[in-house]
């Protein structure tokens, strides 16, 4: 392997040190633990402006959230003394938070900072916290937030007026902002971005594993160990000195930097797996994660107009044959998906579920049969179908998706060959995310002065004409009706134009009080997931699973589906 | 003073360059902000990633940013400001500009220090030498070797570079390290890479020029002249033929160090993943985050009409005929 | 460059369509250079590729998942499938085959068919971008001198400031602006890069301008715009093959170099955009970045063989 390498400093004696407990087989603090990114820098500390996943996991590593959950699904306790307890009517939600928990001043966490948080902050106008219709619920046709209130230092409760059974994850989510500061920014939101202590995280007290230390960007964050740490009164934890995530350019260079050991953990791309796994060094996990991808149709009146029909959808969806992504795109790290819900998710099913693109409906023939019969195909001279639109011209679909998604794009290109196949030319458009967000996915009913948004009823159309478009999202395994976003007619997420309102009544089911009935919402589940699996207003590709390698070094990892929800009990060797 | 028309001069093309400098300000600034994309553009794509409506959310965002003012009300708080030295908030690192462009001008600086060094020294060194063996092997070998390094798209090298030395031979490592000590061996070793994929094309353009400029001058009158004096070979090279190519080698070194700092260091910034000014500006890019934009180009720009008065200037001395009016 | 340049712009001068028997003898200059006849082969090879190539290979555009990453000819890899149930890899042997020669990438396209497309990308480019800013910048530079007084000031210092702009920059940010398409990366490039040319041409227009030729047509009552074209140009004519020559690879680095960066247009496959994508997969799939860099390489050498070749053949001092 390669010894020549010149280890950095820090590195060296992060070596020195972990050589020093090589057989100790008690955890002990020491060494610097580096993670390895390529997905692009965190935008700002001060979270609640924040819209972008990193960061949120910046963030994460010195505020922790009230609860988290274990690889099994079942709640893990961080800030909060017990678990969230809910009112018999599924309407009150009482939160009792630890008493130790301490603001960098020495002062108590209360629960007045997180109501304060909700109601000053989160709820405000003035500060436009991007995520706030998390907190709102829609009452007699009315959108009112949701109302928390003090009982005492350590509890505090929120109330709604409609029931939720999947609020409660929500509410685990909560961090809160020290009242002690934030008064002074309050209600100047150019002050509040710029205040200091919040973007330097200098108020974090005990509340996080790790204390800021620096960030470079578009380099490295690093955080320091926190010795005070609520969670390692006992254990001594965290047991890393520091936790760094470096950031790269190209997730080839990552991995390079991983083999080599400069760092101890990233995320490994598929063709590379076998590769990692094949080393001394490494241990590779395979998880399975809530992310997948579909193609989504357009029911707008801007696409075309076949794809407003259950049987041609079902017809396209029976030509894209989603095992082939599985192993040639994803080499055989994903499966194949019919329905927003993963398989880890106690809610999956697939009873009664139609399984386009694989097996006996992944179909050529078959789809351009219901081509024909739709009123979409002709015969050639020589028997065989040709594929036509309306006006008898042969049919051509435009299929949008991001540029530089690497495996997005390998996706995008087989489904054009796929349905080339069928007789479908498919023109590709490859754009940025932002571009894509705002020329294709944001809508607006043409000739009005409405904002765009994603969508804006059934009469709204989005700038740029599209038939397919092809992306990725993610599902909360334990709450999955947030997906309803994507599939109602209310649904804020709902570009692609799909109006059912069986699935609407579906969705409002799901978050109502029959719903608290878990055998009712297994079946409300089920009904969803079969209902869109026949219907098809997009076709679910599949679901990936993640590959994260680690030195071999680092014990105390648990993998499985909500891996590192415990990270700061890993140590080195 | 023979020189009082130098500070006249001086003060003039000072005068001169702000303008340039205001000109180019102003057609950054306009083409960042008139452009179709928005800074809540990225926001918005981030929330849809992660699942959210984005209802009212672009004008609280345009507010925040400030970029919700008429295009004119901007320009002119914005130059406002930056005539009293505040440079703005950088809104996609949430940082000021002017703290984002100080922690992070050192690595582009070292980059093209080095390069430049490397480049200038070797190239000229190799020039002289394939002048003085005009038509021999050697002489052939460099002047072929310089045609590609002039010919090598520099990130396809730098690319090259890692697939070779770090992937296939692990012998340095294929991203910049910046916790390595400023001046110290690591670092310079971190820097090998990048500066050989810097520096290759500016060497051997400067193996051309030399190698051309000292074949002018051992043409020349006075070096014949040197060389029937009987003055040792090295001290004519040295001191007469070299001496008079030094004037337009300064030249061309001083133009390539100007164009670099956007050209080749913005890529290689880009291929060793090295947080210098050229991968600032270009994330800042992406995000639509106009005064980072706008202030590092203003720093280029500044800079090439910097080095290119410095430039006029230092002829006056090196060639004291050389008068500008 | 501009030195450079400048140098040549000294050296040459005279008419040079109207003269059949001066071309003759540059091109018999030209000849005697060999790197510069190797140069001109390479380009004429390239043209004749991008011409009738894409009748002889495959559709680049044809993907096939059932041979991505394949190798070139003679050189092996392999590939593993994971199976999710079983958690194990079936390995397979891939060897390059012939009806890939060069191999294919991460869809399964072929790439020597993407290389003779992205051939006929970077020459379009190349040449169209070139000829564009050739074009302005002989205009503004040649006018620029003609006219003189107030209106070559203006123009002038405009050249100023389009030079002292960060060129590089400037393209990211337009091409970022207005969206990647190869028409838009043409005509910015071509836009901005005038600016040396002008200078150039003004400063030999100048020079011309007071030649006797000259005095005699505008004594004759010749107009203005047959003074510019009917001599003033013709007689720069020569200076501008040579710009244009050295700076068709300045050109093609651009557009290769936007591409790198992610600012390509993505419908395409030029050599810039088939190179960014082989940089994500360098160490299990090298050729991928290999193959268009070195088609890069070549041609931005052989258009700088053949414009070194052309400015010496001009240059009436300089003796092969």
């Amino acid at each position: 392997m390669r010894k020549t390498r010149v280890f950095t400093a820090l590195s060296l004696i992060l070596v020195m040190l972990s050589s020093g407990c090589t057989h100790a087989e008690v955890e002990q603090v020491g060494g610097i633990f580096v993670e390895g990114q390529s997905g692009g820098d965190a935008e700002t500390l001060n979270w609640i402006l924040a819209a972008d996943a990193a960061s949120f996991s910046y963030v994460g590593h010195t505020l922790d959230t009230l609860a988290n959950y274990n690889n099994q699904l079942e709640i893990h306790l961080l800030c909060l003394a017990k678990d969230v307890e809910v009112s018999p009517d599924g309407l009150v939600y009482t939160i009792t938070i630890r008493d130790d928990l301490k603001w960098s001043d020495g002062s108590q966490v209360t629960a007045e900072d997180y109501v304060y948080t909700l109601k000053n902050l989160m709820f405000s106008d003035w500060l436009n916290y991007p995520y706030k219709n998390s907190w709102q619920e829609d009452v007699d046709g009315d959108t009112v937030f949701v109302t928390p209130e003090v009982v005492d230092d350590t509890t505090f409760t929120i109330t709604r007026q409609t029931v939720d059974p999947e609020f409660v994850y929500i509410i685990y989510d909560l961090i809160p902002y020290p009242k002690y500061i934030t008064t002074k920014y309050e209600g100047d939101v150019e002050a509040f971005t710029q205040a200091p202590e919040l973007n330097n995280l200098t108020y974090t007290g005990n509340l996080g594993p790790y204390k800021f230390a620096e960030w470079i960007r578009n380099d490295r964050y690093v955080v320091e160990r926190n010795p005070e740490y609520y969670l390692g009164k006992d254990s001594g934890a965290p047991y890393f000195e520091r936790y760094v995530i470096k950031l790269f350019g190209t997730s080839a260079t990552i991995q390079a930097a991983l083999e080599a050991g400069d760092i101890t953990y990233c995320g490994i791309e598929p063709d590379k797996v076998s590769k990692f796994k094949s080393l001394e060094s490494i241990n590779v996990y395979t998880v399975p994660t809530a992310s997948y991808t579909l193609v989504g149709y357009n029911h707008r009146a801007n696409g075309w107009e076949g794809l407003k029909k259950t049987t041609i959808r079902q017809a396209l969806s029976m030509s894209i044959d989603k095992q082939v992504i599985t192993d040639k795109v994803y080499l055989g790290f994903a499966e194949p998906a019919f329905s927003f819900i993963p398989m880890t998710s106690p809610w999956y099913t697939d009873e009664g579920i139609a399984k386009y693109g694989v097996e006996v409906l992944y179909d050529k023939q078959k789809a351009i049969e219901l081509f024909y019969q739709a009123g979409y195909g002709k015969k050639r001279a020589d028997g065989t179908m040709e594929i036509i639109d309306k006006d008898d011209r042969l049919l051509k679909l435009i299929l949008v998706t991001t540029t530089g998604g690497g495996l997005a794009e390998d996706i995008a290109f087989l489904i054009k060959q796929e349905l080339s196949d069928v007789g479908i030319e498919v023109e590709l458009k490859l754009v940025p995310w932002e571009t894509l967000v705002r020329n294709y996915l944001m809508n607006k009913v043409p000739g009005t002065d409405q904002e765009s948004r994603y969508n804006n009823g059934p009469e709204a159309v989005s700038d740029e004409p599209w038939d397919l478009v092809l992306m990725g999202f993610g599902t909360d395994v334990l709450a999955p009706s947030g997906s309803g976003i994507f599939f109602t007619t209310e649904g804020g997420l709902n570009f692609f134009g799909y109006f059912n309102t069986e699935i609407d009544k579906l969705f409002k089911r799901v978050r109502s009080k029959e719903a608290l009935d878990k055998e009712v919402r297994q079946q409300i589940y089920a009904e969803i997931s079969r209902i869109l699996s026949e219907e098809q207003p997009v076709d679910f590709l599949v679901f990936r699973r993640s590959n994260v390698g680690f030195q071999k070094n680092v014990k105390g990892i648990e993998p499985g589906i909500s891996m590192g929800y415990n990270y700061y009990l890993w140590y080195f060797e | 003073m023979g020189k009082s028309w130098l500070r006249d001069y001086i003060i003039k093309r000072l005068i001169y360059a702000v303008i340039i400098a205001w000109g180019i300000v102003t057609i950054t600034f306009v083409l960042v902000r008139v452009g179709p994309s928005s800074p809540a553009d990225k926001y918005l794509a981030n929330m849809a990633a992660s699942g959210q409506d984005v209802s009212q959310i672009t004008t609280a965002i345009e507010a925040r940013y400030g970029v919700d003012k008429p295009i004119f009300e901007q320009y002119a708080d914005y130059m406002v400001n930056l005539f009293q030295w505040d440079w703005g908030w950088s809104f996609s690192t949430s940082m000021p500009v002017i703290d984002l462009i100080k922690t992070h001008w050192i690595y582009s600086f070292q980059l093209i220090l080095l390069s430049s060094l490397f480049a200038a020294f070797l190239g000229i060194l190799i020039g002289i030498y394939s002048a003085v063996k005009q038509y021999t092997k050697i002489d052939y070998t460099a002047t072929f070797l310089s045609f590609i390094g002039i010919s090598i798209p520099n990130f396809w090298l730098g690319v090259m570079l890692i697939l070779l030395f770090s992937v296939k031979l692990g012998l340095f490592k294929a991203y910049y390290d910046t916790t390595l000590p400023l001046f110290s061996l690591e670092n310079l070793k971190a820097l090998v890479l990048p500066v050989i994929t810097l520096g290759t094309g500016m060497l051997a353009g400067y193996v051309r020029y030399t190698r051309s400029a000292m074949l002018d001058n051992l043409r020349k009158g006075f070096v014949t002249t040197a060389r029937a004096k009987g003055l040792p070979e090295r001290t004519v090279i040295g001191k007469h033929a070299f001496r008079n190519a030094i004037l337009p080698l300064f030249t061309i070194i001083m133009f390539d160090l100007g164009s670099i700092v956007f050209g080749g260091a913005y890529l290689t910034e880009i291929v060793f993943g090295i947080p210098g000014l050229g991968q600032i500006s270009f994330n800042a890019i992406f995000a639509d985050d106009y005064p980072v934009v706008v202030a590092v180009t203003l720093i280029g720009t500044f800079l090439i009409l910097m080095i290119n008065l410095i430039t006029d200037v230092a002829y006056t001395y090196l060639d004291p005929r050389i008068r500008y009016d | 460059m501009t030195e450079r340049l400048q140098n040549i712009a000294r050296k040459i001068g005279g008419p040079l369509y109207s003269n059949r028997r001066l071309i003759e003898y540059y091109w018999q200059r030209t000849q005697r250079n060999k790197l510069a006849v190797l140069g001109l082969s390479f380009i004429a090879f390239l043209i004749l590729l991008a011409l009738i190539g894409p009748f002889f290979t495959l559709d680049p555009t044809l993907v096939n998942f059932e041979e991505n990453n394949l190798p070139p000819v003679g050189f092996a890899t392999e590939e593993s499938v994971y199976n999710i149930y079983t958690d194990e890899f079936t390995t397979t042997e891939i060897s390059g085959t012939w009806k890939h020669p060069l191999g294919t990438d991460s869809k399964g396209r072929d790439m020597l068919a993407m290389i003779i497309s992205g051939a006929r990308i970077s020459l379009q480019v190349g040449l169209i971008a070139t000829g564009i800013a050739i074009t302005l910048g002989t205009i503004i530079g040649v006018l620029s001198a003609y006219l003189g007084g107030w209106a070559d000031n203006i123009l002038m210092r405009f050249t100023d400031v389009m030079m002292t702009f960060p060129f590089f920059l400037l393209l990211v940010l337009i091409v970022f602006i207005f969206g990647p398409s190869l028409a838009l990366i043409v005509l910015v490039i071509g836009i901005t890069g005038w600016t040396g040319t002008a200078r150039l041409l003004r400063s030999e227009a100048l020079s011309l301008r007071t030649r006797d030729f000259v005095t005699a047509a505008k004594a004759l009552g010749a107009s203005d715009g047959r003074v510019i074209f009917g001599h003033l140009i013709p007689n720069v004519a020569s200076l501008i093959i040579v710009i244009a020559t050295l700076s068709i690879p300045g050109v093609i680095l651009a557009e290769a170099a936007l591409s790198f960066i992610g600012l390509g247009d993505p419908t395409t496959t030029s050599w810039g955009i088939i190179l960014n994508s082989g940089q994500q997969s360098l160490d299990t799939a090298w050729w991928i970045a290999v193959e268009p860099g070195i088609m890069l390489f070549l041609t931005v050498l052989a258009f700088n063989f053949l414009g070194d070749g052309l400015r010496d053949a001009f240059d009436p001092k300089s003796n092969i």
